[in-house]
């Protein structure tokens, strides 16, 4: 397997890598660090030749990358990548698409004042456009250990399964529980809803692990699973949490969450085709959430498993 | 080779790939090899980016009333003679840039080749130069846009606002800040702005050109002045002094042309493409300069009441005074045109000094943290940001001591230009003399021509500091009976010197010559 990390040097650039490093931890992945330079244009001055310019740059950016790879653990493989391309997103897919990650990994922000996650123009763009998961570190993650929990938020709409296999695949295969994760906002009739959203989660995850359980592709394609583990011992290491509260961030603050753990979450019904796009709800659970958040693309489990329904895809995590 | 780049270069890399690692030619040149990409300009687009680089509608509203203040209806002479030490230094330039690619440009070539003192001047002269290019553009695009916010509302009196000095200068700080800004994020502007911007530009001029001489035809100009042969005459500028100073200015209107040259490696066809985008280049602006300085000196005649283009009130900005009786309504356009242009010099503009003083604090002739990078935005950040401080103190000590700042900041501009220009010209002669009489193509391009353009401008520079020291010169502004336009050349070349010789001190390895070798 291997994760691009989307680098740059400095604190949210920190954080992807340590994110990066704890993701590979559980999977034995290498890492790929690509640090994206701007295209230098002579479009500018005619005494600001580029030639010259592009040799400082790449001499910096080389340098960064050198105190990238020393951030990385021995134990983890990692190569580092110069790619020069006016757009970082642009450049981080090109770069995930050609190498055939499984996974791109970023930093969200390093400008989130009073709230974790404030996502930058890369960030958002990224969720905008990529056909692989994005793993989102919030500001100042410096854990380098692998995970402990996966969390799996769940909306209320039809087709949270295919995320949920490839929530349960994720956990499988890394060995760690899986807690699946229903967030309410309400105002007053908490109890109903909430044994309302506690059935939906339980019939779901028992969908999903009929249809696949941990041998999901997504996350377990160099895997020979189901011998290993059954389909009860993963059954048992697998929760199911309702949390509300006036807000969805206050329903996200209430809850208890691992250092080494991480939520996955699915895409929004406007992503279009193999693409990512981060739903308000979504947005709103970022803001409040400590831990890494995984966005998976909202067909990323159909181009392995070959399902014809297309209505069938994973939507975003709440309604 | 230099110690600057064995240190610096990464000793383990992991798997580099990408196409980044070009170290092994840098055993024999002493600079980094440049990253090549495949060629993505044709020739439109280089044509466009020269007449972007030169931005003909602000060119020329800062230059032409000083140029007329000096030569008079000799202005076409000048404007054509002007551009033949232009043209030759380029040739110069052009070899510099193949033979040493590099962000530095003028500071590297004249350390290889004169060593470290006089390369530091060099580098300086270049950073002088766009300094004040950049106090003039803003100062520029600040008149138009209270010009254009007056045709706006119909109201003549906010047009008026920009003579109010504390306001003048926060707005100018204000246009200074937020291109520096825009730089520091890396942005830059798009093609297609690009395209549109020069296009209107060149629209407005010829409208402006037709309306001028539309009103001649009928009567209605204000100082019908009958085009007569005597203005190409360059040898009828009355003094020597006169034609160094128009020849210095209109060394200013070319100035960018030169990109075009250096495009070799991002077009298309790099045998052919540079050489015919130079030309069409220089066609277009040639056309469009003889065209509007025609038309302004036919409608406005060179008198020195009212509107003539002699009358010292012009001189700083002749469109602003000229376009509204020669237009009409459609004034507007032209300070929309001038507004446009100039902010996106100013922004593009930045682009130079920043690099060159990175590049120099790269080569250790500056302090380190002018070699920083921002690792966000992967731009020069404390060069961008000290370039903008550097160009805001210039604005406000011209605004604040000379009567009329944007004539005599060109009239400065004109002077600076020729001095580095200059040395880059003879950098180019010494540098390359090993190979000058090797062929006739060498001997033209590497020698005779930036020869004979640098001695050029340097006699354009020292007659021009000269007559300058006269209290009358320029818009007449002085200190302690001293012309304040050589108070501003002089005073920032000996700035120079100085601040040169607080970095011996500081750090001397780049002055004994130990990080930029000189020769080959």
């Amino acid at each position: 397997m291997r994760y691009v990390v989307g680098y740059s040097a400095n604190a949210r650039g920190h954080d992807a890598v340590n994110l990066a490093v704890s993701l590979a931890l559980g999977r034995g992945a290498s890492l790929d660090l690509v640090l994206v330079v701007p295209e230098v244009q002579q479009s500018g001055h005619a005494l600001a030749p580029k030639a010259g310019f592009e040799n400082l740059l790449t001499e910096q950016a080389q340098e960064w990358l050198d105190q990238a790879l020393a951030l990385v653990p021995s134990s983890v493989p990692a190569q580092a990548h110069i790619r020069s391309h006016d757009s970082d997103a642009h450049a981080l897919i090109e770069a995930a698409e050609e190498l055939g990650a499984d996974m791109l990994i970023i930093g969200a922000t390093s400008t989130g004042l009073f709230k974790r996650f404030t996502i930058g123009s890369v960030a958002s763009a990224l969720l905008h456009a990529s056909p692989v998961p994005v793993a989102l570190a919030p500001h100042g993650y410096h854990r380098q250990e692998a995970l402990t929990r996966i969390s799996c938020g769940l909306g209320t709409r039809a087709g949270a399964e295919k995320l949920l296999e490839f929530a349960l695949g994720m956990a499988a295969n890394r060995d760690v529980p899986l807690r699946v994760v229903s967030l309410l906002a309400l105002d007053g009739d908490a109890a109903d809803s909430a044994d309302a959203a506690r059935e939906y989660a339980a019939k779901c995850l028992a969908d999903a692990l009929a249809a696949g359980g941990p041998a999901v592709p997504g996350e377990a394609k160099a895997e020979v699973p189901g011998e290993a583990k059954t389909e009860a011992q993963v059954e048992a290491k697998t929760e199911i949490v309702v949390a509300h509260g006036r807000s969805i961030e206050e329903a996200v603050d209430r809850l208890d969450w691992e250092d080494g753990e991480v939520l996955l979450i699915g895409s929004s019904r406007l992503a279009k085709g193999r693409s990512i796009f981060l739903g308000s709800t979504a947005g709103r659970i970022l803001r409040a959430l400590p831990v890494p958040m995984i966005v998976v693309p909202s067909d990323y489990e159909l181009k392995h498993l070959n399902h014809s329904a297309s209505s069938d895809t994973p939507r975003e995590a709440q309604q | 080779m230099s110690a600057d780049h064995a240190m610096s270069k990464p000793s383990q890399t992991g798997q580099q790939t990408g196409q980044h690692t070009g170290s092994q030619t840098e055993q024999q040149h002493g600079l980094s090899e440049k990253g090549l990409k495949a060629g993505s300009v044709g020739l439109i687009g280089a044509v466009v980016i020269g007449i972007s680089c030169i931005a003909p509608a602000y060119t020329l509203t800062a230059a032409l009333g000083p140029t007329v203040a000096e030569v008079g209806v000799q202005l076409p002479a000048i404007f054509l003679v002007g551009f033949v030490p232009m043209l030759l230094v380029a040739f110069g330039y052009r070899e510099l840039n193949n033979a040493m690619p590099d962000a530095g440009t003028s500071f590297t070539w004249a350390s290889r080749a004169f060593g470290p003192w006089i390369g530091w001047m060099g580098g300086w002269g270049l950073i002088a130069a766009t300094i004040i290019v950049l106090s003039n553009l803003a100062a520029v695009a600040v008149d138009f846009f209270y010009l254009m916010l007056a045709q706006i509302f119909g109201n003549p009196e906010l047009a008026d606002l920009t003579t109010n000095l504390p306001l003048n200068i926060a707005t100018t700080l204000v246009f200074i800040a937020l291109a520096c800004w825009i730089s520091y994020r890396g942005m830059e502007t798009t093609k297609t702005v690009q395209y549109v911007l020069v296009g209107f530009q060149l629209l407005v001029l010829a409208w402006f050109s037709v309306s001028a001489f539309s009103h001649v035809a009928n009567g209605t100009a204000f100082d019908a002045t009958a085009i007569s042969p005597d203005w190409f005459n360059p040898f009828a500028v009355g003094s020597f002094s006169a034609f160094a100073a128009g020849v210095s200015l209109s060394i200013f209107i070319y100035w960018g042309w030169d990109v075009t040259l250096t495009m070799n490696e991002e077009t298309k066809n790099p045998e052919k493409t540079p050489g015919r985008a130079a030309t069409i280049t220089v066609l277009v602006i040639v056309i469009i300069y003889m065209t509007v300085a025609l038309a302004t000196l036919s409608y406005a005649g060179v008198g020195d009441t009212g509107l003539g283009a002699g009358n010292p009130e012009n001189q700083g900005s002749i469109f602003a005074v000229l376009a509204g009786p020669v237009m009409g309504p459609f004034a507007i356009l032209m300070s929309l045109a001038i507004l446009s242009s100039s902010a996106a010099s100013l922004q593009s503009t930045f682009v130079s000094p920043a690099r060159t003083l990175l590049s120099m604090g790269h080569y250790r002739a500056l302090p380190q943290k002018f070699g920083r990078i921002s690792p966000t935005y992967k731009s020069p950040s404390y060069a961008t940001i000290a370039s903008a401080v550097a160009a805001a103190a210039f604005y406000v000590i011209t605004r604040t001591t000379s009567e009329n700042a944007l004539w005599d900041t060109i009239t400065a501009l004109g002077m600076m230009i020729c001095f580095y220009y200059g040395i880059t010209a003879l950098a180019c002669v010494w540098f390359f003399r090993a190979e000058a009489f090797s062929g006739a193509r060498a001997f033209f391009f590497k020698f005779l021509a930036p020869l004979l353009g640098g001695v050029i401008l340097l006699v354009m520079f020292v007659k021009t500091a000269y007559d300058s020291m006269d209290p009358a010169y320029g818009s007449g502004s002085s200190i302690g009976g001293v012309g304040l336009v050589f108070i501003l050349g002089m005073g920032v070349i000996l700035l120079g010197v100085v601040l040169m010789l607080v970095m011996a001190k500081l750090r001397p390895e780049f002055f004994r010559g130990q990080v930029l070798t000189r020769g080959h």
